[in-house]
């Protein structure tokens, strides 16, 4: 099918490309796959039929954390464009089978991994949550597909559980009648898809009556926040909620946890939405623990591959991971924890770890989970930072 | 070269939980998501393949309930022409599935039908040679490769362990189309909503000539969960629990 690029030119500003290659320069991919971002501007721009461009699997590479378009100095839209292409894509059913399977699964299942809906809840069964549609609350706790169904990632739900319930804060979830936010599904190209999900949720979350919604993960909060055209109801990420909650007094920790730890800046909460101060607020803020910064950190945080679909991606990127890359610095900082507030990040460094063969050296834990280790003597985890030098 | 596909809408039970209706007729079906069966979308999409190659039409028919007319809306999205729906009959029986379809071919232009091996439901694998049986044609089974020389279909048949099988056939021939033949296109919901206006065809069991008290080859007596086996023991407890727990056992029967 012949595709015309001047949709392409004209949507995305391909036309005041200066080709300064800082695009290329600061995508975490370059390499580990042949994605160049500058090149793919210029080509798209001169080509009269860029189908072929489009063939690439390398467009599958892309993690959308948005460093290229946020330091373009001409203001190209650089990841609108590559979202654009994947839809293309994806309308003519050429993507990869992992994600193909993803998509199935979501517009079934609701999550992209194809669990079943009626056990969306199940994690929360025993620790007393409100399900609102049974009870009432003003604040909804949008768990999000990872913090559902992922063991893993499920420790994060319960631990702010936890928090909130040490708080007082009043809160309900939406059980399984939550469905995905559709965040990584419009970057992976389903945009009818993403429509439809941001429709649904908004009808429920209004049906709902809440007031706010919090968020675990950071592509749920980007994706309410910025990409849902009708929602007004206010969101936050969680560890927006638990630095106010500290710096108001509503939550005391009690526990020291004497650790080096450092920070991993989820690209969907820092660079993307710039929530950079509120999670270091929430280290410091916990007793006994020290912490130190990473020489790239904040804008400059290096980017963990888990963003824009490549959850379920497989292959299409060679060598040295970037969560490699990571636990390393992190080691020779000696921190003993690298703390993160995304469930993406918690995975693909957790993996690093393993990979690295640093499990003696290093723990990645969710900034939820040391929050609810410091509030009392009873950790949901046994938790235990790795102690090799004794 | 006009292909029909013989499609079925089944309920995804993989991940779910499963219970059983009081009466044990069936399992509990209303929490249950459905789907196009997993054979008959890679019969669907090889259907499409031939198409490109070939020319011709696609027609797709399925024998179930209004809701199944969703699966031929996907199976549209697919790249197939045509669709039709023809009501079910009260007894899911293989045999009676496949006389209503035979009817509904009967008589028609196909140069091929394709069915899936097998539904993920039931497993039960007789549509597609019971269907080929009673419209008199050659069928081939469990098929991974099809190519189409003239009048003659060359196919290529998975048989146990590991071997396959080449057959020719002379067409018109039914084939049942192994998982694994070609890799299914993502259908966007995009694609679906636009498949969505395309027409459906509906058929009564009447206009086929048959009643809705047709014979039967198979009634379910009972449904029932597999007994719990006398050597099966289930571990309890926190994966700590469980781990030692199962290192005790193993060391026991280690002796
Ligand atoms: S950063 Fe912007 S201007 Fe520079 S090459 Fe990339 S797209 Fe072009
Ligand atoms: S969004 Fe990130 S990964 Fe994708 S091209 Fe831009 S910099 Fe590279």
């Amino acid at each position: 099918m012949k595709i015309d690029p001047k949709t392409f030119i004209q949507d995305y500003l391909l036309n005041i490309c200066i080709q300064c290659g800082t695009c290329t320069g600061g995508c975490p991919v370059k390499f580990r796959s042949p994605l160049n971002m500058r090149r793919l501007v210029r080509q798209t721009y001169i080509t009269n039929d860029p189908s072929p461009l489009f063939k690439s699997p390398e467009l599958w590479a892309c993690t959308t954390c948005s460093n290229c378009s946020l330091r373009c100095p001409a203001g190209v839209k650089n990841v609108e464009l590559i979202m654009a292409i994947r839809n293309l894509l994806a309308n003519q059913g050429e993507v990869p089978s992992t994600i193909r399977d993803a998509l199935e699964n979501t517009f079934l299942q609701g999550n992209p991994w194809g669990r079943f809906r009626d056990r969306r809840a199940d994690w929360a069964k025993e620790l007393g949550v409100k399900i609102l549609g049974e009870a009432a609350s003003e604040t909804l706790l949008y768990v999000g597909c990872a913090p559902s169904y992922d063991p893993r990632v499920q420790n994060v739900s319960t631990a702010l559980v936890k928090i909130f319930q040490k708080a007082d804060l009043d809160f309900g979830i939406l059980g399984k009648k939550e469905s995905c936010c559709g965040n990584e599904i419009r970057r992976m190209g389903e945009q009818a898809l993403f429509k439809k999900l941001t429709k649904d949720n908004t009808n429920l979350f209004k049906k709902s009556g809440i007031k706010r919604i919090i968020t675990i993960s950071p592509h749920c909060y980007n994706t309410f926040k910025n990409e849902y055209p009708d929602l007004t109801i206010p969101v936050q990420h969680y560890t927006q909620v638990i630095a106010d909650l500290m710096e108001t007094g509503k939550l005391k920790l009690s526990k020291a946890l004497d650790l080096r730890t450092t920070y991993q800046d989820p690209c969907f909460l820092g660079k993307q939405n710039l929530v950079f101060d509120e999670p270091r607020k929430i280290l410091t803020f916990i007793p006994g623990l020290e912490f130190v910064e990473m020489e790239r950190s904040r804008q400059r945080s290096l980017c963990c591959e888990g963003g824009g679909g490549r959850m379920w991606a497989e292959g299409g990127t060679e060598g040295t991971r970037n969560g490699e890359i990571r636990v390393k610095e992190a080691v020779a900082l000696g921190a003993k924890v690298m703390a993160t507030a995304c469930p993406f990040c918690l995975l693909t460094l957790e993996d690093a770890v393993k990979i690295s063969g640093l499990t003696s050296e290093i723990v990645i834990k969710d900034i939820s989970e040391l929050v609810a280790e410091a509030i009392d003597e009873n950790p949901i985890t046994k938790f235990q930072a790795p102690n090799n030098h004794q | 070269m006009n292909i029909a596909v013989c499609v079925k809408r089944i309920p995804k039970t993989a991940e779910a939980d499963i219970f059983i209706e009081k009466d044990g007729s069936d399992i509990k079906k209303d929490h249950l998501v459905f789907y196009l069966n997993d054979w008959d979308g890679y019969a669907v999409r090889e259907a499409a393949l031939l198409k490109e190659k070939h020319g011709g039409e696609v027609t797709v028919i399925t024998v179930g309930p209004e809701e199944a007319k969703e699966v031929l809306t996907r199976c549209l999205a697919m790249g197939a022409d045509r669709a039709l729906r023809i009501e079910e009959p009260p007894t899911q029986d293989s045999y009676l599935i496949a006389k209503i379809l035979s009817r509904a071919i009967k008589n028609q232009a196909f140069d091929l039908l394709l069915l899936g091996v097998q539904a993920e439901d039931d497993n039960c694998g007789q549509v597609g040679v019971s269907l080929a049986q009673m419209l008199g044609l050659p069928h081939a089974a469990i098929v991974n490769h099809i190519e189409i020389e003239g009048d003659k279909a060359k196919v290529r048949r998975e048989l146990e362990g590991g071997i396959e099988e080449l057959t020719e056939l002379k067409l018109p021939a039914v084939l049942t189309i192994q998982t694994g033949i070609n890799e299914p296109k993502y259908v966007s919901l995009a694609a679906l909503l636009e498949a969505e206006d395309k027409e459906i065809k509906d058929l009564g069991m009447e206009e086929l000539g048959l009643t809705l008290s047709e014979s039967v080859d198979t009634k379910i007596d009972q449904v029932f969960f597999p007994p719990v086996g006398k050597m099966a023991e289930i571990l309890k407890g926190n994966p700590e629990e469980v781990v030692t727990q199962l290192t005790e056992i193993i060391k026991k029967k280690k002796g």
